[in-house]
């Protein structure tokens, strides 16, 4: 197999013939044989060349007969969206400028009037195109529990920070390695900031890159406090109920009504997690417990054979892609976890930033 | 096997970070592919029996899947089936290209009619 150094593919789009050439001349010579350009005179031809060769970055004209550049970016945010995209224009306005980066355009570039220009665009370009986005991911999940998304980042065994608010509350819960070793929420830490968090009904939150906590309130295993982070928000509910607050199926009192409030039970569909020894810690809709048992000793006993014919390392878990679900089983010598959620597809997240 | 399996197999697979790859028929037979010397050919057939094996449990459960992951520190094994029975199996490096594109690498394989 060969260990050659990556090749970038870039495709320039634009009318004019002469400044492709150009483009073309000038770039080969800066990128040596790190850039291979491709080069399309309309939109079309460019979504063309997209669909029979996946690009590094695309770099568009504005102003283009049929489809300009504004719609043409639009089309990719849409069908080619972790695609790197910049736009060069011989009519930079502000208006443009605001219409681009709002398509997903990363660079704005006025078209230059001289070699040196081209230059200063060469090193954008190549910034932009080695630019790694930062490790995790950004974004707004609606109709996904914050259950789901700390279980699935402690199951994953990441580090990450995921920050919570709605109109009334503000914090942050703290996961490294899998394990939640912090939470705050408004002047609340630890536990109860912890549950004060999951007992929200509805709002919004984002994943963030990990940074170590200003300290650390929180050592439970992450199965526990999630049992009683819903334990917690049920009594909270209950008494809200019997005082004649709230109907039981409604949010707790002290909170903003549902924005997009979860569908309880139909995302998680079913959890088990229980001892090295398959003694049951908690059981959660799982339709056959003994059966489930077997499956992650079964897994267990292969991921062992798996590491024994080829150099793995320790196994992590087993990712089960289904058809209207997926699920995860981990299976180590003092714990064992299977998890099933309905699958991304079945309820998408309705705005990723 | 067909010779058109094996250089279609070959041809879609020459990806950095792909370990190795193995094929299993329907009839059992298993055709297996190493581009690392510590994942070599002889151990494919071992594995891609177990992972069949794991199939059939899955399905007792009433979990058929489309796809499994098995991850581990060094390295992922993916198998995808389909729905003739055959089941293709990939040993990749994790934050690979090769992992990137096992949706390319199954595309290909059902592709390929039954009889290839």
């Amino acid at each position: 197999m060969n260990a050659t150094a990556k090749q970038y593919q870039i495709l320039f789009v634009d009318d004019d013939p002469d400044f492709l050439a150009m483009i073309q001349d000038f770039f080969a010579t800066l990128g040596e044989k790190i850039w291979q350009i491709h080069c399309a005179t309309s939109a079309d031809q460019a979504l063309q060349l997209l669909k029979a060769r996946k690009m590094d970055l695309v770099v568009s004209d504005v102003n283009m007969p049929m489809l300009d550049g504004i719609q043409f970016l639009h089309i990719l945010n849409r069908s080619h969206p972790d695609l790197k995209k910049a736009v060069i224009t011989a009519n930079a306005t502000e208006e443009k400028r605001s219409a681009c980066l709002a398509e997903g355009a990363e660079l704005f570039i006025e078209k230059p009037r001289s070699p040196e220009g081209l230059k200063s665009i060469f090193i954008m370009l190549e910034e932009l195109i080695t630019w790694t986005p930062q490790e995790g991911f950004q974004g707004v999940l609606r109709r996904v529990g914050l259950q789901d998304v700390i279980q699935m980042e402690c199951l994953g065994r990441t580090s990450s920070i995921l920050e919570i608010h709605n109109l009334q509350l503000r914090g942050r819960i703290y996961i490294e390695d899998g394990r939640i070793i912090h939470a705050q929420a408004g002047d609340t830490a630890g536990e109860a900031a912890f549950y004060k968090l999951l007992a929200l009904p509805s709002g919004e939150f984002q994943l963030q890159p990990f940074e170590s906590p200003p300290k650390r309130t929180i050592e439970g295993q992450w199965e526990f406090l999630l049992m009683e982070a819903a334990r917690v928000h049920d009594e909270t509910v209950a008494e809200a109920a019997a005082a004649g607050l709230v109907s039981p199926s409604e949010p707790a009192p002290g909170v903003e009504p549902s924005i997009a409030a979860p569908d309880a039970g139909t995302r998680v569909k079913e959890t088990l997690i229980c001892s090295g020894t398959g003694d049951p810690l908690y059981v959660w809709q799982c339709p056959d417990r003994p059966a489930r048992v077997a499956l992650l000793r079964e897994v267990a006993q292969q991921a062992a054979r798996f590491s024994q014919l080829m150099p793995l390392g320790n196994f992590d878990r087993l990712e089960i892609q289904l058809a209207d679900s997926r699920a995860v089983a981990q299976a180590g010598a003092d714990r064992m976890v299977f998890v099933r959620v309905s699958s991304l597809k079945e309820e998408p997240a309705t705005r990723i930033q | 096997m067909s010779n058109t399996s094996q250089e279609r197999l070959a041809a879609g697979t020459m990806v950095p970070g792909l370990l190795g790859c193995g094929l299993r028929l329907p009839d059992s037979t298993c055709l297996s592919y190493s581009f690392d010397e510590m994942y070599p050919r002889e151990h494919w057939d071992s594995i891609l029996n177990q992972l069949a094996e794991m199939m059939t449990s899955l399905a007792g459960q009433g979990l058929a899947p489309r796809r499994l992951t098995w991850t581990f520190e060094q390295g992922q094994i993916f198998l995808i089936p389909r729905p003739d029975g055959a089941l293709l199996a990939l040993a990749t490096q994790p934050n690979t290209e090769a992992a990137e594109n096992v949706d390319q690498l199954a595309e290909e394989f059902f592709s390929l009619t039954p009889g290839d």
